[in-house]
């Protein structure tokens, strides 16, 4: 039995590893696919995706998904002639490359669902080793450009290029020496933080690690090389390895020499990775953090008791002001903490929009469209669990930009609009913990007339009736006329995810003819919530208070019957301030025995423009709880978000309001047919 | 071969499910109902840190509810990536089974059982059934 759980353990590293690799092969296809089109060779990304690649094949030899490692060892192949001959992939080689990363990528996610692994493609394996690798251009680089002997013996042609290009177009290029040593690494300096604030300041063409005499200087008995080019000053490179540099050539090449012959670069990628400098990341299970959470959670629960201990003392008439400002500063501590560790689950969005524009190259071939996708996530983070949920919807949102939005390019040349189509993705960072995601496209714009007719409604006078109308559930699927957006969610859904789901808020700007621009606005983090203990029957339920506009006491005068018929039950109108609102019983709703007690409060809340309020029995209080989703499918119910514990041990349910009024519209008119 | 089981009684009758299933066995204090949740789901409980639904054995067995007694038991166990809990009368025994001794249900048994009952052995004194985990947990709640 423990052997399965290691593997479990074991694959969870494996597939959170393996994505990461993936994308960074997509990126680097993306990038050579640019670099092809303007004519430039693109050393880097080659072999930064022979990286990639090399690592998922042992990975997935390690877990022995055979499928996988075929597929890896042939774009392997086809990737180390590239590098060691022109740098270059034809666009046919990228195009294949790109179907073979997609049919690992089907892969991995065969091994996350426990699926059968399909074997590899062999169409797709023989047109990858028949690929001829791009004829290398005659080296334009001669002489050594001042590298000593040894190095260059290291260079392939293709970086040998990349390094006269840079000093061609106005590059020096240095070398720089930098001895690991412990004084070093204590100041901040190992190769992983040099290479990341080189790469900052310069292009590092070449990283080679050499071994030497142990010395006081070198204390490892090892140096790493790192060619480098750059048009700033010399200082900076400096500072950012934390040691001098030497400057090798610029603008004039030295002397014609001929070139030592090239030795393969990528025999020495294991040697590198093996030379590991001490971390400065470490990959972690998001279980292990979602525990850390709970353990939190549980202290959070364990500082309410006291408080409650501490006041029933005071009540006693004992002094607990000392043990009162223990308690505040327990309260701050813990608040730290928490927010220490909710930093550790935050996720770059740049990294949850990496997949954005593969999704975007392929609808653009699919659709005609020429679409010019620009990203800016600046270095926003959300929650991991508020990443995953939100990207089917940006996914949707995208393909709706092109499908529908963005013109095709002759139509757009007529309109005097750049062939190009253009969509943006942007974040805001928002004050109270908010991050807004804008969605905008430059194409024709929502049509909110046409849209009223094929909705048989009358034409919205603004902007958020015309979302209203959109998301309508169902309305999106009247429209199927194209391939690419009948596979998506509906407008509903979107709408369903951001504001339900997330508790946030879906925002829509349109000009016919110029362009429509969504904004989505999400809490950074979902698992912290503060809510609201209520009583309903007997029972203890919590609310978030974020989804609470007041807490009203319910005067039974005003709760009219009217009209209603008897089926539905614990339902009235309720007149407050001049406003028709829907009073709810929450204990008729739910089903639980009401108490006898005529003083009743209830909770207003509303849903886009209906108010409703769901009358209870009281609000014991107010507190933050951490909030776990209820996933299994056993115990899933329409109004129940998720569970919490307020210190007995036993679970209490966090009711979603909203949702539950959605549920009630939606049985009613059926309890109305049965009868 | 012989395979770890543990055993326990609903009823009458003497149940098993393979100790791999099986995380661990808890005292029963109460469960949290669901409203709008199938009657056969007792509720939500805690559990080591995680939020855990529980099936009712009697009722999804139909049997008439019984007081809870200090015997009761609440057996945590994992099907792929879903954890739940069954509420069993009482759980005592582990068996060690050989594979061969397990025969096909009885079929007007496995007909009524719903197909819940996956194969019943006979050990030295007595018989036991396997359950059909999957298919136990495979219903769906009642809720739209």
């Amino acid at each position: 039995m423990s052997d399965v759980i290691d593997l479990k353990q074991f694959l969870g590293g494996f597939l959170s590893e393996t994505n990461e690799l993936l994308r960074t092969a997509n990126t680097n296809l993306l990038a050579l696919e640019s670099s092809t089109a303007k004519g430039l060779p693109n050393a880097r990304s080659v072999r930064e995706l022979y990286r990639a690649l090399h690592t998922i094949k042992g990975l997935a030899g390690m877990v022995g998904v055979n499928p996988i490692v075929d597929l890896a060892h042939a774009l392997e192949t086809v990737l180390r002639a590239a590098d060691r001959g022109s740098g270059r992939l034809s666009r046919d080689a990228i195009e294949l490359c790109l179907k073979a990363v997609k049919a690992i990528e089907d892969r991995v996610n065969a091994v996350a669902k426990q699926r059968e692994v399909p074997p590899a493609p062999a169409r797709l394996l023989e047109a990858l080793g028949q690929l001829e690798p791009v004829a290398p251009k005659e080296p334009a680089v001669s002489g050594t450009l001042g590298i000593h002997a040894e190095l260059h013996a290291k260079l392939a042609p293709a970086e040998l290029q990349q390094l006269a290009d840079g000093i061609a177009e106005g590059s020096r290029l240095y070398l720089i020496e930098f001895l690991p040593s412990k004084a070093r690494a204590a100041a901040g300096f190992t190769i992983t933080t040099v290479r990341e604030r080189v790469a900052q300041v310069g292009e590092i063409v070449k990283v080679v690690p050499r071994s030497m005499k142990q010395s006081a200087e070198a204390p490892g008995g090892l140096a790493f090389e790192l060619l480098v080019l750059t048009r700033g000053p010399a200082e900076k490179l400096a500072e950012a390895a934390g040691t001098p540099v030497q400057e090798l050539a610029a603008q004039q090449p030295a002397a014609p020499e001929p070139a030592a012959a090239p030795a393969p670069v990528l025999a020495d990628f294991d040697e590198l990775s093996e030379e590991a400098e001490p971390l400065t990341f470490v990959r972690v299970e998001v279980a292990r953090l979602d525990d850390a959470l709970s353990k939190l959670s549980e202290l959070i629960v364990s500082r309410f008791k006291l408080k409650r201990e501490i006041a029933a003392l005071g009540e006693r008439g004992v002094d607990t002001r000392a043990l009162l400002d223990i308690d505040v500063l327990y309260g701050l501590q813990l608040d730290d903490l928490r927010a220490a560790i909710m930093r550790t689950r935050m996720v770059p969005v740049a990294e949850l929009l990496a997949r954005i524009p593969l999704l975007v190259r392929g609808l653009s071939r699919d659709t005609g469209r020429a679409v010019r996708l620009e990203i800016d996530a600046q270095d926003a983070e959300l929650d991991k669990a508020v990443g995953d949920r939100i990207f089917p919807a940006i996914v949707h949102l995208v393909r709706n930009a092109i499908d529908h939005a963005i013109e095709p390019p002759e139509e757009r040349e007529r309109l005097g609009k750049p062939r190009e189509g253009l969509v943006r993705i942007y974040c805001n960072t928002r004050a109270s913990n908010q991050l807004e995601i804008v969605l905008l496209d430059d194409g024709r714009g929502i049509d909110a007339a046409a849209v009223a007719r094929r909705a048989g409604r009358e034409a919205p006078q603004t902007d958020a009736e015309l979302l209203e109308l959109l998301a309508t559930p169902g309305f999106s699927t009247l429209d199927q006329a194209t391939t690419t957006s009948g596979r998506g969610l509906g407008m509903d859904i979107v709408k369903r995810i951001v504001t339900m789901d997330l508790r946030g808020d879906l925002t829509l700007r349109t000009t016919l003819g110029k362009g429509t621009s969504f904004s989505l606005r999400l809490p950074l983090t979902l698992t912290i919530v503060d809510v609201f203990l209520v009583q309903c029957g007997n029972e203890i339920f919590v609310v978030p208070v974020s989804s609470v506009e007041e807490i009203i006491e319910v005067e039974p005068a005003k709760k009219l019957r009217g009209p209603l018929p008897p089926t539905s039950r614990g339902i009235f109108l309720y007149e407050r301030r001049e406003e028709a609102l829907t009073l709810v019983e929450l204990s008729t709703a739910l089903r639980i025995a009401p108490t006898e007690n005529p003083a009743k409060q209830g909770l207003v809340v509303r849903r886009s423009s209906q108010g409703f309020i769901f009358e209870i029995e009281r609000v014991l209080g107010q507190q933050e709880v951490v909030v776990r989703p209820i996933e299994d499918p056993l115990v899933q119910a329409t109004g129940v978000a998720g569970a919490t514990d307020l210190g007995n041990g036993q679970p209490v349910l966090v009711l979603d309001l909203i949702g539950l009024s959605v549920g009630l519209h939606r049985t009613q008119p059926r309890t109305e047919v049965s009868q | 071969m012989s395979v770890l089981h543990v055993a326990f009684k609903v009823g009458d009758a003497e149940y098993v499910l393979p100790a791999s299933a099986v995380l661990h066995l808890e005292s029963f204090a109460g469960a949290t109902k669901v409203p709008g949740t199938a009657d056969s789901v007792a509720g939500l409980v805690h559990t080591r840190g995680q939020v855990v639904p529980v099936v009712d054995m009697r009722a999804r067995f139909g049997l008439p509810p019984l007081v809870r007694s200090l015997d009761t038991r609440v057996i945590i166990v994992q099907v792929g990536t879903r954890t739940a809990g069954l509420l069993v009368d009482s759980a005592r025994e582990v068996l060690d089974l050989e594979a061969e001794s397990f025969r096909d249900p009885p079929e007007l048994i496995e007909e009524q059982s719903m197909g819940l009952i996956k194969a019943v052995a006979q050990t030295a004194e007595r018989m036991v059934m396997l359950i059909n985990l999957p298919k136990l947990l495979g219903e769906k709640s009642h809720a739209k």
